[in-house]
């Protein structure tokens, strides 16, 4: 499941890119089935990046200060609810500048 | 006898814990990452340290603060200076604080005194005993050692279930991450002995991403956009390629992994290089990738040739070849080896975790010399005696929190703040002055769990905290929270009624925004009278639609279709509660491709005569059935509050007649007023009963099917059943029939399934229908029950499964009756 849910985030940082935004309602579906079956999916991009956050794995570009940020995201956090207990099931994939 | 059990696999770049357990071994996961491996690394910040995938991010700026690869200086004098601790640490401190967060992997029940600990083979016996002291310094009582490619050969041959009774060679062949190893071990029937080794500590896979990189992306880049030098920027720390490096090589490593699967694979860039877009895609064959790495190979090659021709050995004297490590998933590693010694090469173990595995299995058959019960006592009372407070909000809607806590123990040193999902881990920290406040981050929308440790100087776990949980962005002190539910009312076909679907909780805090996905429940043609209706309520979810405050309604009638909605399509509708309660529905059709958007404030209610009117009529009929019942009952108080509510609606009714759909008084809103509160008093009056009723049912159909369930045969259904009954209290207890209902018919469909998988099942079914007096065609039914019995005589219970089809086809069918009255202008349509 984890590899669908990465190729759906890919697709929507494709068209975002392209500046597409006709697929935007189906894409927001796919998500929202998602969360249905009990995943919950962050883009941590543009947050401020501590080293605390264990939900990704950073890839550091030069010096890490209070100003690094996630500046790409590569693959998505996952996480997985069941029983109303939240796991974390992917870590975040991005890079800090 | 109490054997040793845990195992650590203590390696260079990362480590794993794992458990025998009863023949099965359990390799721990990190409860802060989704990994079973520890990286063997260390970060000094100051007041705070770091430990295993996080201690690398500090990799570049702070080098000097980061210790890893220090099992390489094991037993040596070789110390490590960390310039923000300001002090000197020895190979044995720092493996002592991997095996300690190793620890930390496993559930706190169990206690941990003794553990097997993997070595490599080429440690001597200085290496041996250092390994052991950061064994007693992490807190073991007892430390045994096992050489890796041993416990790599008691993995292979614990599961292959191999019997060796006369002498073998073996050869263990270990590539990993960024070293390499091979063992020659000898193997008879009572033991397993290295006898030589060789290696080399800079040889890994990491090699094969950096030639992808260098060899294969780089110089098609280069090509593209007629670079130069590109590889040479990307490695500088001043280039203006910043991440660029990294995500190649994340790239690269996925292309590696393909090519061990496949014959070839696309790498694609979508890369952004001196701000411009690089969008292209390379095509690799896995022959290139093999000819790229095929030195570093045949290097490895070399090795195992060496280490046979020391001992005195011939390629044939060696039965085969183990592989570990991450870098053996590369078929080329497997053929070669195949190719050049012509043996037996293996590569059913994983692995990653094949050494720990190994060891997890020596730990089960050791004996363990070290008690446990005395020191278990003393820890708790301890434990017990550290005294601390703890400041944080429960419930918030930012997405950072502080937790502060004051401890008053003299002998806590640090704390450490781990969310339970994974997601967060503050680092050991010391406290300042007993105190320790941290910013911790939520998760949206989430119950978050916090685990907190207290620790001592020596980095031992005194205390752990577990009680700490921060609710996030469902209640916040300053919004204006929902008086009532908000629903929408949807069709249900079961019961042929629409009923209530709750959008909003009470108590929701404002502003609230959903969207929500519905299938059309009937086909609506494009310029016909047919209509779509979106009714959103305020009131209870659990009551009669007609019973709450219509806040916004929305009919969309074919007229307004520029293509047929057609049953069974897609319909979204987004519906937005503002913080100064307005209402906004957005309806898109999916087969129309059309959008609805229309805005409702609470002061000026939309009311359609119709619609109160159709309200009112589907009420009467059930009032009037009621009645009737009751009567027949004779409970003539019940009977009495009902005919009252039966004339209100009467005259309700008759008083709507008499307004025009464009009436402009307030007529329509006090007749909405009056209506409801007679369809409100009567819901009161019969939900209680209904809901009664249906658990009784609920019941009833539970214990026929457990009836059922207990047969031998039958047993597969068992796990189905307690699927369904799994959260049987929370639906129970919900007080909404509608959801006990549809719990009913899965049961129902269970018990059909258990009945059909068997003819014999059928018997009770034909006596029950001999019973039967109404058949829609009774003579045709009396041939059918003749043939029946027959069947039964001979014992051909397939004909008679056949049969009871037949009858049951012939019962009245009660539900059509009622189906067909659920017109179309009385459905919303939206299923």
């Amino acid at each position: 499941m984890t590899e669908i849910i990465n190729q759906v985030f890919a697709l929507d940082l494709k068209m975002k890119k392209d500046n597409n935004a006709s697929a935007n309602r189906y894409l927001d579906r796919i998500y929202h089935e998602f969360e249905t079956m009990g995943f919950q999916i962050v883009n941590p991009i543009g947050q401020a990046y501590r080293n605390e956050m264990t939900d990704v794995e950073a890839n550091v570009v030069g010096d890490l200060s209070r100003k690094s940020k996630i500046t790409k995201v590569l693959k998505p956090v996952i996480y997985q609810i069941e029983n109303n207990e939240t796991k974390l099931l992917q870590k975040g994939i991005v890079i800090v500048e | 006898m109490k054997t040793i059990n845990f195992a650590i696999d203590l390696g260079t770049t990362n480590s794993l814990i794992a458990k025998y357990d009863d023949g099965n071994i359990k390799i721990y996961n990190n409860p802060l990452g989704l990994k079973q491996t520890l990286p063997s690394c260390i970060a000094f910040r100051g007041n705070r340290t770091v430990i295993g995938d996080k201690a690398l991010d500090y990799l570049e700026k702070d080098a000097e603060n980061i210790c890893m690869l220090f099992k390489r200086k094991m037993g040596t004098q070789d110390t490590y200076f960390v310039p923000s601790i300001a002090k000197e640490m020895s190979s044995i401190e720092l493996s002592s604080l991997i095996l300690k967060e190793l620890k930390n992997f496993v559930n706190d029940e169990d206690t941990l005194n003794s553990v097997v600990i993997t070595i490599p083979a080429s440690f001597d016996t200085i290496q041996s005993n250092a390994t052991k002291k950061a064994g007693y310094m992490a807190g073991f009582k007892e430390v045994v050692l096992l050489q890796e490619p041993i416990a790599a050969c008691l993995a292979f041959a614990n599961s292959s279930k191999l019997d060796v009774t006369d002498k073998q060679n073996w050869i263990v062949y270990d590539f990993g991450g960024g070293t390499f190893d091979v063992a020659l071990v000898e193997v008879n029937d009572r033991e397993l002995k290295v006898t030589d080794n060789l290696g080399d500590n800079y040889l890994g896979g990491a090699d094969f991403d950096n030639l992808i990189v260098e060899k294969l992306i780089v110089p098609f880049i280069e090509e593209k956009l007629g670079l130069t030098n590109l590889w040479k920027d990307l490695k500088s720390k001043t280039s203006s390629f910043k991440g660029l490096y990294f995500e190649l090589l994340k790239i690269a490593e996925e292309a590696k992994k393909e090519l061990s699967h496949y014959d070839e694979t696309e790498i694609e860039l979508d890369i952004d290089i001196n701000g411009e877009n690089f969008y292209e895609q390379l095509l690799v064959k896995r022959d290139e990738f093999e000819a790229l790495i095929s030195p570093k190979v045949e290097q490895t090659i070399t090795f195992i040739q060496d280490v046979i021709k020391n001992n005195q050995l011939l390629n044939s004297q060696i039965e085969r070849v183990i592989l570990i490590g991450g870098s053996t998933y590369v078929p080329l590693i497997k053929r070669r080896i195949a190719d050049a010694i012509g043996v037996e090469v293996n590569s059913t173990i994983d692995p990653t975790s094949a050494v720990v595995h190994g060891a997890a299995y020596y730990a089960g058959s050791k004996p363990a010399t070290v008690s446990e019960v005395v020191k278990k006592e003393e820890e708790l009372t301890e434990a017990d005696a550290i005294g601390f407070k703890l400041f944080y909000e429960q419930n918030t809607r930012d997405l950072e929190e502080l937790i502060t806590g004051k401890v008053n123990a003299s002998e806590v040193h640090s704390f450490r703040i781990m969310r339970k999902d994974g997601g967060y881990d503050s680092g050991v920290k010391q406290l300042t002055e007993a105190t320790f406040s941290e910013f911790v981050p939520l998760l949206e929308g989430r119950l978050n769990q916090f685990k907190i440790q207290l620790l001592s100087a020596a980095l031992d776990v005194l205390k752990v905290i577990d009680t700490v949980a921060i609710n996030q962005g469902s209640y916040n002190v300053q919004g204006q929270p929902l008086p009532n539910d908000i629903c929408m009312e949807v069709d249900d076909l079961d019961a042929s009624a629409t009923r209530l679907e709750k959008v909003f909780a009470k108590g929701s805090i404002l502003p609230l925004k959903k969207k929500i996905y519905k299938t059309a429940s009937k086909t609506i043609l494009r310029q016909s009278d047919s209509n779509l209706i979106i009714n959103i309520i305020e009131g209870k979810s659990k009551g009669l639609p007609s019973s709450g405050l219509s806040i916004g309604y929305i009919e969309i009638s074919g007229n307004e279709l520029e293509e047929d909605l057609i049953k069974g399509t897609d319909i979204e509708i987004e519906i937005e509660v503002t913080e100064s309660r307005d209402l906004k529905i957005n309806v898109f059709l999916q087969s129309c491709d059309q959008e609805f958007e229309n805005v409702f404030s609470e002061s000026e209610r939309s009311i359609s005569i119709n619609k109160i009117n159709m309200e009112i009529n589907t009420i009467l009929g059930d009032v009037e059935a009621l009645i009737r019942d009751t009567n027949s009952e004779e409970n003539f108080e019940y009977s009495h509050q009902l005919e009252t509510i039966r004339v209100g609606l009467i005259e309700t009714q008759i008083a709507a007649s008499l307004i025009t759909e464009d009436d402009v008084s307030d007529a329509k809103f006090q007749l909405d007023d009056k209506k409801r509160k007679l369809i409100q008093d009567f819901d009161d009056l019969t939900r209680n009963k209904l809901i009664a009723q249906e658990i009784e049912e609920y019941n009833d159909t539970k214990s026929s099917l457990e009836y059922h369930l207990n047969k031998e045969e039958n047993e597969r259904f068992q796990d189905k059943y307690k699927r369904i009954i799994n959260n049987e209290k929370e639906v129970i207890n919900s007080g909404n029939k509608y959801l006990i209902r549809s719990k009913i018919k899965e049961l129902d469909e269970l018990y059909d399934s258990i009945i059909q998988s068997s003819d014999e099942n059928f018997i009770s079914y034909f006596l029950h229908m001999k019973f039967v007096t109404e058949f829609s065609n009774q003579r045709k039914a009396e041939k059918l029950l003749k043939q029946g019995d027959d069947a039964l005589e001979k014992k051909d219970y397939t004909s008679l499964r056949h049969i009871v089809y037949g009858l049951s086809a012939l019962l009245p069918d009660y539900e059509k009756e009622k189906q067909k009255k659920f017109k179309d202008n009385s459905r919303t349509g939206l299923g």
